[in-house]
């Protein structure tokens, strides 16, 4: 019996009750589109789901392997092109459109990682910038594969037909459970990363590359790998995003935002943690929806329809979102550099302290006072 | 051949407004070792000055440098002091990301006060040009050209002789060690972010009577100083002025000789091609 | 009180009874635009269009409450827009979105949910071309304004070559895609086929290629200010086709025709023309005096596509299918002429809009082309730079 334990022994950093805890939210929100099937509801579920998708995946290799990249819509737009020009133009059906994309992205990844990993810090960042520039372009040029600015229009997505059950997609419903999956996915494979020995080299070259080098890690090797694993996940949230979306051109996947979007998930969340772009995804995506249509807070049953906030946020700040989340950007930076997650921790941890401080006998000041 | 000498001198022109705005990044860059993210929206705020100069009080834009660029100078001195000086020992990533939250507030401030439309300022001279041995030479780009040239000769002037312009420089080579020689470095980063701040609305109200003006102009030109600025070595001046010609001759050559749908392509490669053989740039001595 | 409430509920009630009269609850329509983001002046111009359509239909007692929603020129928050509106506000028929990608994304729900959706601007072919029910559109497609382009400049002299310049957007280049297959089909040469990013100041080493080819016509499709810089460049460079064609968009503003310098006898290709009838220069001069500008055709045909929907509404009341009937059937007299959604070459719902070429003669737009509508006789060729 024993021989077989250590196969069975779970990794590190598990604990049965976290495990529980992460499948009963999953299972919760999973119920979701049984209790209400409102489309503009389902659709910001969606949206977030896709958020967290891209933001978790920027996280392995941005925030696990500290490597800032400001250039990953190269994938997100890989993700996107391949899946519909092999679904529109050679009528691939997108479920292996997208295995194909993401192949398609990890050889981009490694291309693109054996170039720009030869730098660091603000030439890092530079260079992945230029990278995905330099595919947007081609992108807008070469209209024989891309169609260029034109964008390629998705007709229909045939139906997925498996042994047990059909699934067309229509509607939102199918996209809200292959979203939210690849959500789970993706946050899984974060835990994953910060759990695993290949994790921990991640995190050895993120606080001091030298030292790990030294260590016996080899640097390049290690993030490539987890660009690779970033680029992965990216290229099947663009993949998704497109059959969503259902049109696509250069500027919206593969534009500078959409890259920038995936790095302020992460440091308005909490970079380099698991949970940190899933709080990012739910602040940034209901904060930009709430000001520019502040009636979806109806439609979820959290205020009237005569509600005077309601009318406050479309008469003043709908035509602000966009300086908001500006807004939103330098006060996490000055205030709470690590993110909301960070602020509900150090919250979480004064709180502790103070009923802590509460509760200890009144003989000992001293430790009140700490 | 016409078109070669043609295409060349208005590369050369151009890539005047370019190294300004490459200079005005390098020295923010080289002070601070912040990259400002936010550059291009300083120029479109440069532009929005000059516009309204020009509206209001029909002051021609080269005269309103006068105005312009102390104005910005004074307000990347005030972001410097309220909002940088507070994250210079944090994170690259957060410095690169409170500079883009100043841009997004910057161009979505301009925008809810002076709504998205395109403002166009028409001078006399914003479509003429010389004729030199069958080239023409535009009159608005090569009046930006010389006063390019001025400023950056007087910026460079300021930075080699003055007592001023020496600590700047000796705050950019090593900040701690200008701190033990008694510089005040807040103070000079106040001054540098300033400086960077006037050099990128000049280089706006350089731009606006050719160009047009509205909010969201800013974002290719903080790409293009980026590539600017690395071209010629982070820090730079002169490299930054080298690196701006180059790339306006290098984006003006490959729209006639290449394609025009992919001149800033080939710039992008070039930068990689240089970040990779070269890392220190062209005229750089170090990559930290 | 309560006697006067009884009455009034019963006036009410009566009112009711009597679809569109004044008493009964307004018929919701949604109107999604781009308020914020790139395209964000042209969306202005657009909204301009609506308010004056609203006031027109308060005055015929159509009573309607225009419910808005901001694109942001984003084809996910259209989707979110319609959403809102079609499930959440419940609207009875849709006028929008600007650009093509969000008219797109709006009229895939749109077909899905059963709200009419008129398009009053967005060029994309393909949009009428899927076969959906539920999808108007008052505008002409792409193709029609380079064909009308072309045809112009064939009719006013001997072209034998021509050069495109345009941005690569969606929008520069399809037009641009039709242009070039129309001219060679009319025997004329394509000399010269540059696209180029919008962003950039400087196009003069494209402008000099271009002149070093020497084309009989310089054809350009730009958004709102490039044009303004692309003429300022040509002239700089003294390139001097036979006539510059201008794609609509950017051509075809009231800044463009401000600037004299450049844009004397250039011509332009567009939706509608202030002069083309008298509601037409009745609709222009209360724009003006409203909004201190000139009317493009962006703020046209928004306004025409709202009261194409306030006169469905007229007829169809509240109800969905009875207003899409209205709008599928029904024949409008609009300041676009006879508006009327037909089925022909593969585009379902589409308005056959006749585009006009027009050409700015001493700091005035005037119709050159069709000569049945034209105002006055074309300069042509072009006679050089003053």
């Amino acid at each position: 019996m024993r021989s077989l334990l250590p196969t069975l022994r779970l990794p590190r950093g598990f604990s049965t009750p976290a495990l529980l805890a992460y499948l009963a939210v999953i299972a919760l929100v999973a119920l979701v589109p049984q209790v209400s099937r409102k489309p503009l509801i389902l659709h910001m579920w969606i949206m977030v789901f896709l958020a967290i998708a891209q933001g978790s995946a920027w996280n392995v290799v941005g925030g696990y392997a500290g490597q800032y990249s400001v250039g990953h819509a190269a994938y997100f737009g890989m993700g996107a092109y391949i899946t519909m020009v092999l679904l529109e133009i050679y009528q691939v059906a997108p479920w292996y459109g997208i295995a194909v994309a993401v192949v398609g992205s990890v050889v981009l990844s490694v291309i693109i990682g054996s170039i720009t990993f030869r730098l660091r810090g603000p030439y890092f960042v530079l260079a992945s910038i230029s990278m995905a520039e330099i595919i947007r372009l081609a992108a807008l040029h070469f209209k024989d594969v891309t169609r260029g600015a034109e964008g390629i229009l998705l007709n229909a997505i045939p139906p997925l037909e498996t042994p047990w059950f059909v699934v067309k997609f229509l509607g939102k419903v199918p996209f809200f459970y292959v979203s939210l999956a690849l959500a789970v996915i993706i946050i899984s494979v974060n835990w994953l990363v910060q759990h695993s020995k290949l994790g921990y080299t991640f995190q050895a070259i993120r606080e001091d590359q030298d030292a790990a080098h030294s260590l016996g890690i080899n640097p390049t090797l290690h993030k490539n790998l987890a660009l690779m694993i970033s680029a992965a996940f990216t290229a099947s949230a663009g993949g998704v995003f497109a059959l969503y979306v259902r049109f696509i051109d250069p500027n919206i996947v593969f534009g500078i935002d959409v890259s920038v979007q995936m790095v302020l998930i992460c440091i308005i969340g909490g970079i380099g943690t698991i949970l940190g772009p899933v709080v990012g995804s739910v602040v940034l995506v209901l904060l930009s929806e709430t000001l520019r249509n502040p009636k979806w807070l109806v439609q979820a049953g959290l205020l009237s329809d005569e509600s005077a906030t309601v009318a406050f946020i479309e008469a003043h700040l709908s035509n602000a979102h966009v300086l908001f989340y500006g807004v939103l950007v330098v006060v996490v930076v000055l205030f709470a550099p690590e993110g909301f997650l960070g602020l509900l921790r150090k919250g979480l941890a004064r709180m502790r302290k103070r009923t802590a401080a509460r509760s200890a006998p009144p003989s000992q000041p001293a430790a009140a006072a700490e | 051949m016409n078109v070669f000498f043609q295409s060349l001198l208005s590369g050369i022109l151009v890539g005047g407004v370019y190294a300004l705005i490459g200079i005005g990044l390098t020295i923010i860059f080289g002070v601070m070792r912040v990259i400002n993210f936010a550059h291009g929206d300083l120029l479109m705020l440069g532009m929005y000055v000059t516009w309204g100069l020009f509206t209001l009080f029909n002051i021609d834009p080269y005269l309103s440098l006068l105005i312009t660029a102390p104005v910005l100078f004074l307000w990347g001195a005030l972001l410097q002091k309220v909002f940088i000086n507070r994250v210079l020992n944090a994170l690259p990533q957060n410095q690169i990301l409170l500079t883009i939250g100043l841009g997004l507030v910057m161009s979505n401030g301009v925008m809810l006060g002076f709504t998205s439309d395109y403002r166009i300022l028409t001078t006399s001279y914003s479509s003429s040009s010389f004729q030199l041995l069958g080239i023409s030479v535009s009159q608005p780009l090569l009046y930006s050209f010389l006063v390019t040239a001025a400023i950056t000769g007087a910026l460079f002037w300021f930075l080699q002789t003055t007592d001023t312009g020496q600590a700047i420089r000796a705050t950019a080579q090593d900040r701690d060690a200008a701190q033990l020689m008694g510089i005040n470095v807040k103070r000079m980063s106040v001054l540098a972010f300033g400086l960077g701040t006037a050099l990128a609305g000049i280089a706006g109200a350089l731009l606006a009577p050719t160009y047009y003006i509205f909010p969201q102009v800013g974002s290719p030109f903080t790409l293009k100083a980026f590539v600017v600025v690395v071209l010629g070595g982070m820090g730079s001046i002169v490299g930054a002025t080298l690196g701006g010609v180059l790339i306006g001759v290098t984006e003006s050559l490959s729209a006639v000789y290449i394609a025009s749908g992919l001149k800033e392509l080939v710039v992008y490669v070039l930068f990689l091609l240089i970040l990779l053989f070269r890392p220190a740039g062209l005229l750089g001595k170090s990559r930290t | 009180m309560r006697l006067a409430s009884r009455l009034l509920s019963t006036v009410a009630a009566a009112a009711l009874a009597l679809p569109g009269l004044a008493g009964a609850a307004p018929v919701k329509i949604g109107f999604i635009n781009t308020i914020t983001g790139a395209e964000a002046p042209i969306g202005e111009t657009m909204t301009n269009g609506l308010e004056l359509a609203l006031e027109d239909l308060k005055k015929q007692g159509v009573d309607v409450k225009v419910i808005r929603q901001d694109d942001t020129g984003k084809p996910d928050k259209a989707i979110s827009a319609i959403e809102q509106l079609a499930t959440g506000d419940e609207v009875t028929a849709i006028v929008g979105p600007y650009t093509s990608a969000c008219a797109n994304a709006v009229a895939k729900q749109a077909e899905q949910y059963g709200v009419s959706q008129v398009i009053p601007a967005a060029s994309k072919e393909e949009i009428t071309r899927q076969g959906y029910k539920w999808v108007f559109r008052v505008n002409a497609p792409a193709n029609v304004y380079a064909k009308a382009l072309i045809d112009a400049a064939l009719a006013f002299g001997k072209p034998k070559t021509v050069a495109f310049i345009y941005e690569s957007t969606d929008f520069g280049s399809s037009l641009s895609k039709v242009g070039k297959e129309y001219a060679v089909a009319k025997g004329l040469t394509v000399v010269a086929d540059e696209a180029y990013q919008k962003g950039s100041p400087d196009y003069r080493s494209t402008l000099s290629k271009v002149k070093g080819q020497n084309p009989d016509l310089v054809f350009m499709v730009s958004y709102v200010a490039d044009a303004i810089l692309l003429m300022r460049q040509s002239r700089e460079l003294g390139l001097k086709p036979q006539a510059f064609l201008g794609g609509g968009a950017g051509f075809d503003t009231a800044q463009f025709e401000g600037e004299r310098d450049i844009s004397t006898n250039v011509f332009s290709v567009t939706q509608w023309t202030p002069d083309s009838s008298k509601a037409s220069m009745e609709f222009a001069a209360r724009y003006q005096a409203k909004f201190g500008k000139r009317p493009t055709y962006h703020a046209a045909c928004t306004y025409t596509a709202m009261m194409v929907v306030g006169a469905a509404v007229k007829k169809g009341g509240a109800d969905r299918a009875k207003v899409r009937e209205a709008l599928a059937t029904d024949t409008s007299q609009t300041i676009m002429g006879e508006v009327k959604f037909e089925a022909y070459d593969g585009y379902n719902n589409q308005n056959q809009n006749a585009m006009p070429v027009i050409q700015y003669q001493a700091g005035k737009s005037v119709t050159v082309f069709p000569a049945k509508v034209a105002t006055a006789k074309a300069v042509y060729p072009f006679p050089g730079w003053k």
